[in-house]
């Protein structure tokens, strides 16, 4: 790719981005371009057995093959602000964008999974998802999954390498169960194939539109 | 071994990321509280106990019945000059390697906190990557980014890093500049996260580090095969960006954990220095900010390891066996406030989070160690009150037949347990 058009296909998003990303830390600096850099294949994504919001049974590779892929875990009632709400923030933020840009229709899905399945069914899921929930259409589709069981899970989080250990708090005096967990977001290519993992040290929209754009480039 | 106190001028001090304030910042279960274990990776002595390399488990809790006491013993059955070690992301293993061979054994250490075991052993880094001697063990979300010292060519300094997933992997390889100013040389690394910075430092390769320092001391031209750079990468690109010369080989790289900061620090071995990387504007700069002792005395600051709110650094040197501590209030002007004998040769330092208690061990390379009585191998532990080091306890690792003393990490029970 020519310096010139990977400069603009980084302005473009920046600039369109600017309004939505006001609400989330700044960027320190200048991430490099598309397609300047390399993301490697660290690993195939993991198989497992998830639940979508009508409540059927499908394998995870339905919803991580075919278009670039951007997968975070949550839990339904995580607080902690560097963790889901984050998350949600910034595939908010990437979801304007995305829809705004001819070019990444069709082409990027997001997958929000629960590491919860006790208490994240297919029904709360479907009240956490709210209008965000797409799974038709041209546009970005935005794909909210479950699993039957912490027996289904398991080799879900095993297979990305997602740490979560139970807690309760019981400082406030009302017990509340907590998800320890460190946040991790999960680029993944049309192949199924895990190419950047963020942390919320660098989960930043302008840093993974730029990541998208970069494995958009392979395929040209 | 005997070795001339003159010799030992030139010694060069081989230490990295030791304790909980200096972790990869995408390590997030960080032991905030009382620590349980002290791992202690250690290089085997032929002749003492087994000989081999082995992962030494200490009882570290004031409140445990074995506080002070060695656990747990898993020995590698090699003895290939054990270093350094190096957590993974989600904290649930610690990789661990030598300088004299490509073998880094992988240990489980959140089955069984007390008991870590060896899961695997990755023995590719040479044929993948051409480095030899991995050397700093960086966690990275998912991967594990290796700084190595030398390479298998030549064994001389110039080297790279390797980039592994987690499940032992390996995914790309890394050489450290040799334009723009670079050497070449590789020692450790850190991040900066927030700037997309990842800094690198130079020491030596195989062939001056494996040698007994008084062939090598005597050899004028390998005396001149150290490093003397330090390097700003873009940590996305991973490509280098500007290269800094800090004469001495600048060793450790400990980057301020309070977030209003913006620097690294480091201590140059040779001539007992203390260089801050700072931005200036949008420029990244190094400058010489300290001195430790009395470099005439040549005292080789080794590993150093900064406070969790970036105000204060302890530095160890090697040949006065000292402990010192400086006010980093302002980082451009470090002041020393505090020094303490702490053995005949010390090498690494650890601190808890809340900087209340320190641990010590001895070992630099077991052909660089003193010799004789000076030869004490030891992990020590130390209460801080923010006046006075009172030792707590001692393991002498000599009179124990387990090895000489080096890297540590500090392990906790309840990291990856339920917990109310």
């Amino acid at each position: 790719m020519k310096p010139l058009a990977a400069l603009a296909v980084v302005l473009l998003p920046a600039a369109v981005l600017a309004h939505h990303v006001d609400l989330l830390p700044p960027l320190e600096y200048e991430p490099p371009a598309p397609g300047t850099y390399a993301l490697y294949r660290i690993m195939p994504t993991p198989e497992g057995r998830v639940v979508g919001l009508s409540g059927k049974t499908e394998p995870l590779s339905r919803y991580t093959r075919g278009a670039v892929t951007l997968l975070g875990f949550i839990y339904t009632t995580c607080t902690d602000p560097e963790g889901c709400p984050l998350a949600y923030r910034v595939f908010d933020a990437l979801k304007e964008e995305i829809s705004a840009t001819p070019r990444l229709q069709g082409k990027v899905r997001f997958v929000t999974l629960s590491f919860d399945p006790m208490r994240d069914t297919p029904e709360v899921m479907r009240d956490y998802a709210g209008s965000r929930a797409v799974d038709k259409g041209a546009g970005l589709r935005w794909y909210f999954l479950t699993t039957r069981s912490a027996r289904e899970l398991e080799p879900l989080l095993e297979g990305f390498g997602q740490d979560v250990v139970t807690a309760v708090d019981r400082t406030s005096g009302k017990p509340r169960r907590e998800l320890s967990h460190v946040l991790k977001v999960f680029l993944i290519d049309p192949a199924g194939d895990v190419r950047e993992i963020y942390s919320s040290d660098f989960l930043h929209p302008r840093i993974v539109l730029n990541d998208i754009e970069t494995l958009l480039l392979e395929e040209r | 071994m005997a070795k001339p106190v003159g010799i030992l001028l030139f010694l060069f001090a081989a230490a990295a990321l030791a304790d909980e304030t200096c972790n990869s910042p995408y390590i997030a279960k960080l032991i905030k509280g009382q620590e349980d274990y002290v791992y202690v990776w250690t290089l085997g002595v032929e002749g003492l106990g087994d000989g081999s390399d082995k992962l030494v488990t200490i009882d570290v809790n004031p409140k445990s019945k074995r506080y002070g006491k060695v656990i747990h013993t898993v020995s590698t059955g090699a003895r290939v000059e054990a270093h350094h070690m190096g957590l993974t992301d989600d904290r649930r293993h610690l990789w661990a390697g030598g300088l004299a061979d490509n073998r880094i054994w992988v240990f489980d250490i959140a089955t069984n906190p007390a008991k870590p075991k060896i899961v695997q052993t990755i023995a590719d880094l040479g044929q993948k990557s051409g480095w030899l001697g991995p050397h700093t063990y960086y966690a990275m979300p998912g991967r594990m980014l290796i700084q190595a010292l030398s390479n298998t060519q030549d064994k001389g300094g110039r080297t790279g890093m390797a980039l592994y997933n987690n499940k032992g992997k390996f995914l790309a390889s890394y050489a450290m500049p040799t334009d723009g100013g670079g050497d070449g040389y590789g020692y450790d690394l850190a991040v900066n996260p927030r700037q997309n910075v990842l800094l690198t430092s130079s020491f030596a390769g195989y062939a001056n580090y494996m040698r007994p320092i008084g062939d090598l001391m005597n050899d004028a031209a390998a005396m001149k095969n150290f490093g003397a750079t330090m390097v700003a990468w873009d940590l996305k690109a991973m490509k280098p960006v500007k290269v800094f010369s800090v004469p001495g080989a600048p060793l450790e790289i400990r980057w301020s954990l309070n977030p209003k900061d913006n620097w690294a620090i480091t201590a140059a071995a040779l001539t007992s220095k203390l260089w801050l990387v700072k931005q200036e504007g949008k420029e990244w700069v190094a400058k010489e900010v300290g001195t430790i002792g009395d470099p005439a005395k040549i005292p080789l600051p080794v590993d150093i390891s900064i406070t969790r709110d970036g105000k204060g650094l302890w530095v160890n040197t090697f040949m006065d066996g000292k402990t010192r501590y400086f006010d980093l209030s302002n980082p451009e002007a470090p002041k020393q406030t505090y020094e303490k004998t702490t053995g005949r040769q010390v090498n690494m330092i650890s601190q808890s989070w809340d900087g209340k208690r320190l641990y010590i061990t001895s070992s630099l390379l077991a052909n660089w160690d003193k010799g004789g009585a000076d030869n004490e191998q030891f992990l020590r532990g130390f209460a801080w009150d923010g006046k006075e080091l009172a030792q707590k306890f001692e393991v002498d690792f000599a009179k124990e037949k387990l090895g000489r003393a080096h890297h540590m990490k500090l392990g906790a029970r309840g990291l990856h347990k339920a917990t109310e």
